[in-house]
């Protein structure tokens, strides 16, 4: 019979800080990028974003555990993106909402989930049917292709978990419960995104525009909307709202799961196929898994099942957040590196796999953090947000 | 000179059909998961549907004012009842569909493979729906036809056409060649859903004046 495995014991605070160190220097060196601020509040929110990057690292390195600081870093993000994304807009246009002209002068930001719109026009016809800047401006379309390329080689769907910027509302608000209200949730859902996924990408190509932008995004609830001034204008905001309120909100808080994320993002879906291509995955051990399904009932995004258990590993969709790593009483589940034997320095994996995803968070979210955090001030202080 | 006219005009907006068809057809192969052979059968019986509809236009074109046609109230008019039609037929393919044929049916040969299709209608009733779109090409299309001053011209011109942008969709059944991906049926049909709440919305759209397009 194979001995029970708990997870193993917090770190000495040495070891911990030996590990810690190499993080501390290259956020110090991307966050900065080798030159301190003089302007007092970048200071303050500069010195706010590292240590809170550092804590919770320190902390992932400390307890042994993942799901919960990333979560944190992960939903203030999320909030924090909004915060610095619509007193962006503002101060560009003076409200959060795409005039036409803005439109037509190809200036609304570009974000990751238009790439699944943009690939086939831009494949066959070598046109980026959105109206973004190309370079050279805020969030501009291949800036956030390079990020995209960046993150699937990086994290694969863990991008999902540690990178995109809306994904931390359904993540936060599947937290809020101890335990779901709502349990039968059929895991043939998760297809949906795909078929999303698929009507999007053909669609766009139809009609030459974004439509899941367009018809469908629900973060318009949470980031930049068309104004309401027509019947038409009037049925997208109820839809963007809806679809806020019903998958980033309301499910996620019944379900405990990410219900926005694995039953309607098609960026999720387009990004699940980069996961086989990443060096990192999960995978249970069948010799310790004792079938309790904890880590299957925990999983946000219907990434695991019996056939997980027997050792064949996550699915393709697995965002790759940890929580079933953690939650595992027995130590089986476990962050693997691809083309490495199995099992030999599960923690190993763990933390070549933190290092990677939290520099790839701080690069990417900490310029963005600093930016919510001096709104802040600014709000505090002078009471505008701009 | 008119079905040389007629067939360079769909060769040359062809892709723009496909583009046009394929949300529909696309996620309707998919979801059948059937191999190669039948998936052109499938096709065929689209394209069939599309022939039908250009030739319904062509004989209207002949038949009626084209400035009718073009006028864009009209036009909204019929896309408007047009998508919902589809949108219907989507929704009600995504919900239920229905292919299975009885155990004492022959099993091979061009019968079998309509009768597991069934309603034998419903894929040339895409096709035909889908044909019926007011893009540019179809437009300069029916103008083309018009102009021929008379039935025989004006059907041979939209046969032209329909044989110009049928080429572009000779790819399609190759699509047949992941359909022992079980997962891609599922997903086909759930796409198959979200194309009736796309054409269902586009289709109200253009009733209510707005313009339907993304």
């Amino acid at each position: 019979m194979t001995p029970e495995v708990k997870a193993g014991p917090p770190r000495r605070p040495l070891r911990t800080a030996l590990l810690a160190l190499p993080m501390l220097l290259l956020t110090f060196f991307f966050l900065t990028g080798g030159r301190l601020p003089s302007d007092p509040k970048s200071l303050i929110a500069l010195v706010v974003t590292y240590a809170f990057v550092n804590v919770l690292f320190v902390l992932m390195i400390h307890t042994g555990r993942t799901d919960r600081y990333r979560a944190t870093f992960f939903v203030i993000y999320a909030v924090l993106f909004s915060v610095s994304f619509i007193a962006h807009m503002i101060d560009a246009r003076g409200s959060m909402s795409i005039a036409d002209d803005e439109i037509l002068a190809g200036r609304t930001p570009f974000c990751h989930i238009v790439i699944t719109m943009t690939l086939i026009p831009a494949a066959l016809g070598k046109t980026i049917i959105f109206p973004g800047t190309i370079t050279k401006a805020y969030a501009s379309v291949a800036g956030m292709l390079v990020i995209w390329i960046g993150a699937s080689l990086a994290l694969g769907r863990g991008w999902c978990s540690w990178g995109c910027f809306f994904g931390g509302w359904d993540d936060g608000f599947s937290r809020l419960l101890k335990k779901p209200l709502i349990r039968n949730l059929s895991p043939k859902w998760s297809y949906l995104p795909y078929g999303v996924l698929l009507a999007v990408a053909l669609t766009s190509a139809a009609v030459l525009s974004p439509t899941y932008c367009v018809w469908v995004c629900p973060f318009k609830a949470v980031s930049e909307y068309v104004p309401v001034t027509s019947v038409e204008t009037l049925i997208q905001a109820i839809i963007f709202i809806t679809l806020f309120a019903g998958l980033a909100v309301a499910l996620p808080f019944l379900t405990k799961r990410r219900t926005q994320c694995s039953m309607l993002c098609p960026f999720g879906a387009l990004q699940s196929f980069t996961n086989p291509i990443n060096a990192f995955e999960v995978r249970i051990d069948p010799a310790q898994c004792k079938k309790c399904r904890l880590c299957v009932n925990n999983c946000p995004t219907f990434s695991l099942d019996q056939g997980s258990l027997e050792g064949k590993g996550a699915g393709i969709t697995c965002v790759k957040c940890g929580k079933c790593v953690d939650a595992c009483p027995r130590g089986a589940a476990y962050f693997h590196i691809r083309g490495t034997p199995l099992l030999r320095s599960a923690e190993t994996g763990r933390l070549l796999f933190l290092y990677t995803a939290v520099l790839f968070m701080t690069t990417f979210a900490g310029g963005t953090i600093q930016n919510a955090l001096m709104r802040i001030m600014n709000l505090l202080v002078t009471g505008r947000i701009v | 000179m008119v079905p040389l006219q007629g067939f360079f005009l769909g060769l040359s907006s062809g892709v723009a059909c496909v583009a046009t068809c394929a949300p529909v057809l696309v996620p309707y192969l998919l979801a059948e998961g059937n191999g190669v052979a039948r998936n052109a059968f499938a096709v065929g019986q689209f394209l069939l549907g599309r022939l039908v509809g250009y030739l319904a236009f062509g004989v209207i074109a002949w038949g009626i004012n084209r400035t009718l046609l073009e006028a864009a109230g009209y036009r909204a008019s019929i896309m408007g009842f047009t998508y919902l039609a589809l949108s219907v037929l989507l929704v009600w393919y995504s919900l239920g569909r229905i292919r299975t044929p009885c155990a004492a049916r022959q099993t091979s040969g061009l019968a079998a493979a309509a009768g597991t299709t069934w309603p034998l209608l419903f894929v040339p009733m895409m096709g035909l729906l889908t044909g019926l779109n007011f893009c540019p090409p179809f437009l300069m299309a029916l103008a083309g036809a018009a102009d021929t001053n008379s039935l025989a011209g004006s059907l041979l011109f939209f046969a032209a056409f329909f044989a110009g942008t049928s080429l572009f969709f000779l790819p399609a059944p190759f699509l047949g060649l992941f359909h022992s991906v079980a997962a891609l049926s599922t997903v086909g049909r759930m796409a198959a859903g979200v194309m009736s709440l796309y054409y269902g919305y586009a289709g109200v759209i253009y009733l209510i004046g707005g313009t339907g397009r993304g």
